[in-house]
């Protein structure tokens, strides 16, 4: 994944105490937490253990981030060594079923959820940088079913014929987005 | 992608997202104020039960060393208490600190041995001062 511009300078300005900055990180990248968590089958205070745990290593690498597009990959990794630090402590009381396989170095599965996080990330990004307008069109798209055009044209205040257009264009904007291109295939239909 | 695609790729993005419960967050906003501007941070280096892999036979006593640029910090993990020493040898104090503050506070003396205690449940971090060092150990969790 390549540098996203837009992280290195949340991480520049986190480090320099704007906690707006900080706050940015976190909402980033709490879905990849979260997910991590998930797959050790953890949630509830045990995945609230783990985030805390994950989100003081992420304050305290701060200044010493040289790659952004890296960070990813290092919370995942961190998610996952605290995960399986809560596991085996509570092993005692609660069987975990067979655990070799989660704590394994070559772990296919755990590389596609990384992936798949990367891409969601990446695609949030991307949405958030779409104009006012565009974020509003897309959202009534994602309802399934989509809301009618009619409706949306109410809301929006689009004529209905010009909504197709519109999206293609939000799309494509979408699409142009380096970052996001970088990590999903974007080519036309 | 074709524009289907994308829209229902966007649109697993964003779910995923919302289904993050709140607190995860939030205690990730908290965690900022941790933030140490004024001490160096020393990285576990050595972890005596991290070392074994399939840790069948667990290491009697547990042993962590963290370490700053011109000192360590070695601590045993006891029943009752941490002991530690930092190398090389140089008196100060030293905190044991958790989520909630500094629980616990230590002399360090002319050897660079000191007691902490009781060992903490859940995560911790140690933060020392001997002479001009300020140092301030990684997270851990015993």
């Amino acid at each position: 994944m390549r540098n996203d511009p837009s992280v290195i300078d949340l991480v520049e300005r986190a480090r320099l105490g704007d906690a707006r900055a900080w706050d940015a990180l976190v909402d980033r990248y709490a879905p990849l937490v979260w997910a991590v968590c998930r797959r050790f089958g953890l949630g509830g205070a045990d995945a609230e253990d783990v985030a805390a745990s994950v989100w003081l290593r992420l304050v305290e690498r701060l200044d010493t981030i040289r790659e952004p597009a890296a960070l990813p990959g290092w919370l995942a990794t961190t998610v996952r060594r605290e995960c399986l630090t809560a596991l085996r402590g509570r092993k005692h009381q609660v069987p975990v079923g067979d655990e070799s396989n989660l704590d394994s170095v070559d772990d296919p599965e755990f590389d596609e959820l990384l992936l798949a996080q990367e891409r969601h990330i990446a695609l949030r990004a991307a949405f958030d940088n779409l104009p006012e307008h565009c974020r509003h069109l897309l959202t009534l798209l994602f309802d399934d079913p989509p809301a009618p055009y009619a409706q949306i044209s109410s809301s929006t205040g689009t004529p209905v014929g010009a909504i197709g257009p519109t999206r293609r264009r939000c799309l494509d904007r979408l699409r142009r987005d380096p970052t996001l291109a970088a990590v999903v295939e974007v080519e036309r239909r | 992608m074709n524009d289907a695609e994308i829209v229902a790729a966007l649109a697993e993005a964003r779910r995923a997202a919302a289904e993050v419960p709140e607190r995860i967050r939030e205690i990730g906003r908290s965690a900022y104020a941790w933030r140490t501007v004024d001490a160096e941070l020393a990285a576990l280096s050595a972890d005596t039960d991290a070392a074994v892999g399939t840790r069948a036979e667990p290491a009697a006593v547990r042993a962590l060393t963290f370490a700053a640029r011109d000192l360590t910090i070695e601590v045993e993990v006891t029943d009752d208490a941490l002991h530690g020493q930092v190398v090389p040898p140089r008196p100060g104090e030293i905190e044991l600190r958790d989520r909630t503050g500094v629980v616990a506070v230590a002399r360090v003396d002319e050897l660079g041995w000191f007691v902490l205690g009781p060992v903490p449940r859940g995560m911790f971090r140690l933060h020392l001062r001997a002479g001009d060092a300020v140092v301030v150990t990684e997270w851990i969790t015993i």
